[in-house]
């Protein structure tokens, strides 16, 4: 056996990390300012958090939990729904597939990027609400846990999301929306769980968007619905289950 | 010679239809073999499915001894695909395209960054190396698409239509890169529609037709298998009338008159034959010769004839 042929079969140790990273970096440069993953990851947070406000009597400091959740879920569940479907388009994804890379790295490429572009988004509305609006820090782990696994579970929502069977971008994007807005109403962003009818408590069970919010509410001195424990149990869950569920279906699609 | 490539029994059904049908054949370490096929033969899903793209539904194949399935990443790690569209990021630059590659090889960033260099210069991508790919031409799109394929010095490579759509300079560079990789003991697989081509680059050349693997052997026993396709090329002083052109038709052993531009091709089993009539047909009717070339049978030819036919002839057994 040759030289290549041993080191090929037994790559060396973190191998898997270093390729997902490159992905992430690859989809950082490509797909960050690209219009699309602008106007729905940004434009359409800061819109319906004025569609909220604006003519309700609520100071602004008891929106920022809802608008920090908001933007957590949409700048970070829309980046794999966009780079996903344009790569499959451009038959660029095929590029991942002719490496020595597993759809488990090319999977987590993708929700590292995404994850990294919610998580420095989400930090600016929480800035502006501490340093302009009174917002104060009350549970520092509650939050730390609400921005990185929340991210992370709302990154692995858009992955598993992006594997929808449709060819073009604009596709996706239209499923990612038919799954975001309903999410929004039942999900206590800016109308508290505990105030919904029966139904939508029951609902708010299956959403993993409802522990993100917990978390940051509770993490910026509000009350928490389902206690932090169950928040970051429900957050590890749903992430596990839906990046698992993203590389059983790109396998699919590969196939 | 060790076989880089084993292909065994390998079959692929879509639903219903029997894509591939049972390919068995071997391709010898540093090899340039043909893969040719009409349109839906089989043969992009051959590539597909040696490259492990498309999971098999029969047979097995590897590669350097790996199974192309159970040993799929160690497989990728020392093969290089070029798909038949250039797929290039459009939005990175030449050199980021390059890097990011060999990123996704396990490289690490001075000999990527070194391998780029090579390649931007064997491609001649040197005056386009911070443009980003989506200002390319086909040309340097495509070239850059197999520099790509190479960063990581892969023992195998497979094309698939390297050269298709391309410029004579894009499509000459390439010929000599593929001949560059053979010297180097690079095995090179490649699926082409440029008969040509692969009568130029390739050692031995197996034609599909309907999933079927009808013929594998060398070009040159490949032609003898369609001799009576063989020609009498002629051009004239001056153009013929219609009586003159019926003429060509009867020499004797002529099967077939072709006009090509300002020429004629005389299709024939037997070139003596003609060469001996058509002096005195010149003769009778003034005509002078500019140029008489005989030729072989084509690979077109070949191919045309097997897979009109799709009989099983396997020159190699």
């Amino acid at each position: 056996m040759s030289d290549a042929v041993a080191t090929a079969r037994k790559p060396v140790a973190w191998d898997g990390l270093r390729k997902a990273w490159a992905i992430s970096a690859k989809d950082m440069k490509i797909y960050y300012f690209q219009p699309a993953v602008l106007i729905f990851g940004l434009v359409f947070p800061v819109a319906i958090f004025f569609a909220f406000m604006i003519g309700r009597d609520v100071k602004a400091v008891n929106l920022f939990p809802g608008l920090i959740a908001l933007t957590l879920f949409f700048s970070t569940t829309t980046v794999a729904p966009f780079s996903v479907p344009w790569e499959k388009m451009n038959r660029t994804f095929e590029r991942l597939l002719f490496a020595p890379v597993s759809m488990t790295d090319a999977v987590l490429g993708k929700v590292m990027s995404a994850f990294l572009f919610g998580f420095v988004i989400c930090l600016f509305p929480l800035a502006i609400g501490l340093i302009f609006f009174g917002s104060t820090i009350k549970d520092w782990t509650a939050l730390v846990v609400a921005l990185v696994l929340g991210n992370l579970c709302m990154a692995t929502m858009g992955m598993l999301i992006s594997t929808v069977k449709a060819d073009t971008p604009p596709k996706v994007m239209m499923v990612l929306n038919l799954v975001r807005l309903p999410l929004m109403f039942i999900s206590g962003i800016f109308i508290a769980i505990s105030t919904l009818p029966l139904y939508g408590r029951v609902l708010a069970w299956f959403s993993p968007v409802s522990y993100a919010a917990d978390l940051l509410y509770k993490g910026l001195g509000f009350k928490d619905y389902f206690g932090v424990l169950t928040d970051l149990l429900m957050l590890l869950a749903f992430t596990a289950a839906m990046f698992v569920a993203s590389v059983l279906r790109m396998k699919a699609w590969n196939r | 010679m060790d076989a880089s490539i084993k292909v065994n029994g390998l079959t692929k059904y879509f639903g219903e239809l029997l894509a591939v049908d049972h390919v068995s054949f071997d391709v010898e370490a540093g090899e340039i073999f043909g893969f040719l096929g009409p349109n839906g033969a089989g043969k992009t899903t051959t590539l597909r499915m040696l490259t492990n793209l498309t999971r098999p539904s029969e047979g097995t194949a590897t590669i350097l001894g790996m199974d192309t399935v159970r040993d799929t990443l160690a497989v990728k790690a020392v093969t290089g695909i070029v798909p038949e569209a250039s797929n290039v990021f459009f939005e990175l630059t030449t050199v980021a395209n390059l890097t990011f590659t060999g990123a996704l090889y396990g490289m690490r960033k001075k000999e990527t960054a070194t391998r780029a260099d090579e390649l931007i210069k064997l491609f001649d991508l040197e005056d386009h190396r911070k443009k980003k790919s989506v200002e390319l031409s086909l040309g340097f799109r495509r070239r850059l698409t197999i520099a790509m394929s190479l960063m990581h010095d892969p023992q195998v490579v497979f094309l698939d239509e390297p050269t298709s759509g391309l410029d004579v300079e894009s499509s000459r560079l390439i010929r000599d890169i593929v001949q560059d990789l053979h010297r180097k003991g690079v095995t090179v697989f490649i699926t082409t529609h440029n008969m040509e081509e692969a009568n130029q680059l390739c050692h031995r050349i197996a034609v599909i037709n309907h999933g079927d693997l009808i013929a594998v052997d060398t070009p040159e026993r490949l032609k003898q298998a369609a001799t009576e396709a063989q020609a009498i090329e002629v051009s004239f002083d001056r153009e013929m009338n219609a009586d003159e052109e019926k003429g060509l038709w009867s020499l004797p052993c002529v099967s077939d008159v072709r006009p090509l531009g300002d020429k004629y091709h005389l299709v024939t089993s037997d070139p003596p034959c003609v060469l001996e009539a058509i002096y005195p047909f010149m003769s009778e009717r003034g005509l002078k010769p500019v140029s008489l070339n005989t030729f072989g049978p084509s690979l077109e030819d070949v191919f045309v004839k097997l897979t009109a036919k799709g009989e099983g002839v396997t020159a190699d057994e």
